[in-house]
């Protein structure tokens, strides 16, 4: 396949299968393309869905992340939370971390970076990723940080005036052998926190906080995802304000089946979005 | 002590063979497979996409190579649900070293509707003698330079091309297959099932074909030019076409270094073993893994519609682990029995140019993946189904 004969090339005009040896047809797609393989920049708006929850976040049928919450969907593609959260997610290196693997000819070196996302509103997001170059590193965790974004739900130390700034109940979470236990705290504590966890809870947008941490904290992933786990925690804790029974809601991928043919009785409960009273 | 040293040793050639693992993936991504990608465009003129200009192109009605023979019968419906398949996109992918595939062409076509192509994917893991039916149908076509239908030259692009001779007559309403039954009323509109001709008939025809009966009345000799079916009415897909490209055009120059000196807040120097548990958290995974590695593959011309590559080196390029074919999947050809092999792939970026809706039953695909005669056989069937398969993104979320 790799060799073609120069003479009786098969076909008329372009078709694929042509071979490497057909550079004089590049001009024009040189032309036409270059400005596809050109600038970096305009991907997001060249973004083309891959994934039915893509096209639908695409056309703007799904206007916030809390849709997709509520019915669990899996976000497969980064540019969904980049359409949704626009420009308030934030991004931050946490650590770049060589690990070695010993072959004959040496070590090979490889980076892993750590990076947590968010938009210090209530998403935050943490990614892992290891390459051959710090660069690529950080660009793939990024990524992999956006596709993981949880919400975090925050409440009230006492008087519930103003906005939530802490988190809602003491929550606990652990990986490893660090756990990371987060308590509530009036306004104007601050986020009393070590300087690792502290970044995370800046993302999330908690703004008042106890911690109290146990196990070998040295370790920095243990760490940073013992906060995360808390975090992802705050949303399953079941306080007396969501006693009420929830009616569901069709998923944007769910035909119109046996779920609606049940009797249900319960007041519908938009229990991502609202503020606690 | 012993259990527990055998523990950590087994431990860390485990991480080692996962090393290993990662470090083939990266090197195979740095081979250079040679893969050429399509892209959608609108066409300059319509009169371009008709057959004898040999395009490339995705929806609309089909541009039959051989105007003559045309899949009839079982081969043009749904097995499932016995609906005429509608026309998908079809690529001129000729062959140089035989003389019998100097015009190449691959339809693909399939049923639009997502409960058929579920039960499709299911039916094509059976083999087949078991007599599998299928939803998505591949035709392929291959005419020598000097044949019947067209000339032997390059079509001069100057407005004057025609075929050589005129097409067998294609159903009045999805203008897509043959034309074999009439109306039994005017006699003069073909259509190629029943259910067309009803709908047609709805749709427009009860008026028109009195018209046609008074018309044959008064003047016997004429022939009725039909209309061309109304592409709307019978929701055919948008008509594009398909350009071609290398998709090593797409290597970006190497990466811009985001500066190495980013600020972390743990100095870089301290490494730690219990990382490798944090990366099977957040990166492991077949299915993930093969998720990332379509991604970024893709990132590079995110646009593409439609993978093509005969090189044998080359394999698909699966957007998910599971549900992928083994090579006892895979059968022989139907007519020659010689082994099949990888020829293209079709994305989903198409369902969005397509404008497919959104609904929780509409149409949705992870990837279609063509293997076709690894000979090109010739026989006397001139359109030859090929194999297809069908990877869907599962329903139920994967964790």
């Amino acid at each position: 396949m790799a060799e073609r004969g120069a003479g009786d090339r098969g076909g008329f005009g372009r078709g694929f299968g042509r071979g490497r040896g057909d550079r004089g047809d590049r001009g024009r797609g040189g032309r036409g393309r270059g400005r596809r393989g050109g600038g970096r920049r305009d991907e997001e708006e060249k973004w083309v869905p891959v994934t039915k929850l893509g096209r639908l976040v695409k056309e703007g049928k799904i206007t916030s992340l809390e849709q997709i919450y509520l019915h669990s969907l899996p976000v497969k593609e980064h540019q969904i939370v980049d359409t949704l959260l626009g420009g308030r997610l934030k991004d931050e290196v946490m650590k770049i971390m060589p690990v070695q693997k010993q072959t004959r000819a040496g070590q090979r070196t490889r980076f892993k970076a750590f990076v947590v996302v968010g938009d210090s509103d209530g998403h935050v997001g943490l990614g892992v990723k290891c390459a051959k170059e710090v660069a690529t590193a950080i660009r793939g965790a990024i990524i992999l940080a956006k596709l993981s974004v949880v919400p975090v739900r925050r409440g009230y130390w006492g008087n519930k005036i103003g906005k939530p700034h802490t988190v809602p109940c003491k929550v606990t979470g652990k990986c490893g052998s660090v756990t990371v236990r987060l308590v509530p705290a009036p306004r104007g504590a601050g986020i009393v926190a070590a300087r690792v966890p502290k970044k995370v809870l800046q993302f999330a947008g908690i703004e008042d906080v106890y911690t109290s941490s146990r196990g070998s904290t040295k370790t920095l992933g243990n760490f940073v995802k013992a906060t995360f786990d808390c975090l992802m925690k705050t949303y399953g804790f079941l306080t007396p304000d969501l006693w009420l029974e929830t009616r569901f809601s069709k998923s944007p991928f769910q035909e119109y089946t046996d779920l609606l043919a049940k009797p249900t009785k319960a007041i519908l409960i938009e229990n991502s979005e609202t503020i606690e009273a | 002590m012993d259990p527990d040293t055998n523990d950590i040793i087994s431990f860390q050639e485990l991480s080692l063979d996962k090393e290993n693992e990662l470090e083939e993936l990266e090197e195979e991504d740095e081979l250079e497979e040679y893969v050429t990608v399509g892209f959608l465009e609108k066409p300059k003129h319509p009169k371009f996409l008709l057959r004898h200009r040999f395009p490339s192109k995705t929806g609309g009605a089909p541009a039959w190579l051989d105007p003559l023979d045309l899949p009839t019968g079982k081969s043009s419906i749904c097995d499932f649900c016995e609906e005429p398949l509608q026309f998908l996109l079809q690529i001129y992918a000729p062959i140089s070293d035989k003389e019998s595939t100097f015009h190449r062409m691959l339809y693909v076509f399939l049923c639009p509707s997502m409960i058929c192509l579920l039960q499709n994917q299911y039916e094509q893991w059976k083999h087949r003698e078991e007599d599998p039916r299928r939803s998505v149908k591949v035709f392929r076509c291959q005419l020598p330079r000097f044949n019947a239908f067209y000339s032997s030259e390059p079509p001069r692009r100057d407005g004057n091309d025609k075929p050589l001779i005129v097409g067998a007559a294609l159903c009045s309403w999805c203008g897509t297959w043959k034309g074999e039954k009439v109306c039994s009323s005017c006699k003069r509109a073909p259509y190629c099932s029943k259910k067309h001709q009803a709908r047609h008939w709805k749709s427009g025809h009860k008026i028109q074909c009195h018209q046609i009966i008074g018309n044959l009345e008064t003047n016997s000799s004429s022939v009725l030019r039909e209309k061309p079916p109304d592409k709307v009415a019978c929701r055919l897909w948008p008509e594009y076409e398909m350009v071609i490209e290398d998709e090593c055009a797409f290597d970006l120059e190497g990466s811009e270094d985001i500066s190495c000196e980013t600020s972390s807040l743990v100095p870089k120097h301290v490494t730690d073993d219990t990382y490798q548990f944090l990366l099977d958290k957040f990166e492991a995974d077949d299915n993930k893994k093969s998720w990332a590695s379509f991604q970024e593959r893709i990132s590079k011309c995110p646009s593409q519609v439609l993978r093509y590559s005969r090189d044998l080196m080359v394999n698909p390029l699966w957007p998910l682990s599971i549900g992928r074919p083994s090579l006892v999947n895979i059968p022989k050809c139907k007519y020659c029995n010689g082994s099949l092999c990888y020829e293209f792939q079709i994305m989903p970026q198409l369902l969005y140019y397509l404008g497919v809706k959104n609904d929780s039953d509409s149409l949705d695909w992870g990837v279609i993946v063509i293997y076709t005669c690894l000979a090109s056989c010739e026989s006397n069937v001139r359109y030859k189904e090929e194999f297809t398969w069908v990877q869907l993104y599962p329903t139920a979320p994967v964790t």
